[in-house]
């Protein structure tokens, strides 16, 4: 048809294609799931050095997504606040109705009874006492970016192996978190992150230790459904 | 670009392996198309830049999940479609397309004056096109402007084959009369 030639016709001055050299880091090899033993292949990369060098537009220097997580390397953090861990995860739901929402069955601390569970914007969480400490389990379906973490340059970011699931270990003071609902953001704790089963987790405690965090990680059992 | 599947299953598993060399040579004959699509859906080249730069990424994260021996472009162009979505909601941003039509020179104008016509011609249509509700102008530019196969396109805009075809007749209608009949 005429118009289609004339479209293909048309000759677009497109903008140049700029050389695409992306940073290729550890590759998500698989996403097992997690009930396996967790003698954790503690694989440590030193990634805050490999960020330290800016190259992106702007206050965000790097940045790296582990499924719905983004953590961003910025050279000024957000004014943020300390919040209790517990505050604004939303309602309370089932069991059925948390695993409807995350599109999976959760995973939770082998506690009797579990922990209730709060959703809100698609992301499942759980506040439990661990050592007499609180600990925020968060979970996550999906691919797309919920919860945006704020880690300053040179901050404390480690990649691990979680049961064979990659993932990393966030300390330090210099790191924030928005987790929704709550538009703004909050001063975090130490953080393990990972993956398994098309899921994203994260545990999040102030005095938690790496060891403690992937021990608490292999412990976690699917959810069942309570009557 | 597919005419080496061989070889391009090779780069794939040994991309799987964790090689990140195999992995660049297997992208880059998609770089540019890559790139354009997400300059289509952004209207910006900043943020078409990283939305294919993080779309690699993505895809290099993701290559446990990709089938060697099936074609790897429209897989890619999934991924940098999808981060150029997110950019261009999570920014806001609604420039308008700015494609220009590039400067032809030769046996097509036989003198300046049926040039200038043919050069406001080819403005005029790419004007039109830009008019276009965003779905119908992504359909036909990926169709024509970019050449994607249906495949290509459904891939690139998140939905079914049938949907492109639906789509860019409707579009092409639309722009039928839009353009209307040359002056």
């Amino acid at each position: 048809m005429d118009l289609e030639r004339e479209l293909r016709g048309l000759a677009i001055a497109w903008p140049k294609t700029p050389d695409l050299r992306p940073e290729l880091g550890p590759r998500v090899r698989s996403r097992r799931p997690l009930l396996a033993a967790i003698a954790v292949a503690l694989v440590v990369v030193a990634l805050a050095a490999a960020f330290a060098v800016p190259q992106s537009r702007g206050a965000i220097l790097r940045f790296l997504h582990l499924g719905g997580v983004t953590v961003e390397i910025v050279d000024t953090l957000p004014s943020a606040q300390e919040r209790p861990l517990a505050a604004g995860l939303g309602p309370v739901v089932t069991a059925a109705d948390a695993r409807r929402r995350l599109g999976a069955t959760p995973l939770v601390p082998p506690l009797d009874p579990p922990p209730p569970l709060h959703v809100a914007d698609g992301v499942v969480s759980a506040v439990f006492a661990d050592r007499g400490r609180p600990v925020l389990l968060s979970e996550l379906g999906g691919d797309d970016p919920v919860i945006v973490k704020k880690l300053l340059q040179g901050g404390q970011i480690r990649f691990v192996r979680v049961g064979g699931a990659p993932g990393y270990w966030i300390t330090g003071t210099g790191h924030v978190v928005t987790l929704p609902p709550s538009p703004s953001p909050r001063l975090a704790g130490n953080v393990l992150l990972w993956q398994t089963g098309g899921l994203t987790l994260r545990l999040e405690g102030r005095g938690l230790t790496l060891a403690r965090a992937l021990e608490l990680a292999g412990s976690f059992r699917l959810l069942r459904d309570t009557p | 670009m597919e005419g080496r599947p061989r070889e391009e299953r090779e780069l794939v598993l040994r991309a799987q392996g964790g090689d990140p060399r195999a992995f660049e040579e297997l992208v880059r004959p998609h770089e540019e198309v890559a790139f354009r699509v997400a300059y289509l859906i952004t209207r910006n080249a900043a943020e078409a830049e990283d939305a294919a730069q993080e779309g690699l990424v993505k895809a290099w994260r993701a290559l446990g999940r990709f089938r060697a021996g099936e074609p790897m472009r429209p897989w890619l162009l999934r991924i940098v479609a999808n981060e150029a979505r997110n950019r261009r909601r999570s920014s806001g941003r609604r420039d308008r397309l700015a494609l220009a039509a590039a400067e032809v020179s030769g046996e097509a104008a036989p003198s300046p004056e049926a040039a200038a016509v043919e050069a406001d011609e080819r403005r005029r249509l790419l004007d039109a096109l830009e008019e276009l509700p965003e779905q119908a102008r992504l359909a036909l530019a990926c169709r024509y402007l970019l050449e994607l196969s249906e495949d290509e396109t459904a891939s690139a805009l998140g939905v079914r084959r049938g949907t492109v075809k639906s789509r860019s007749a409707r579009a092409l209608e639309k722009l039928r009369e839009a353009y209307g009949p040359r002056a």
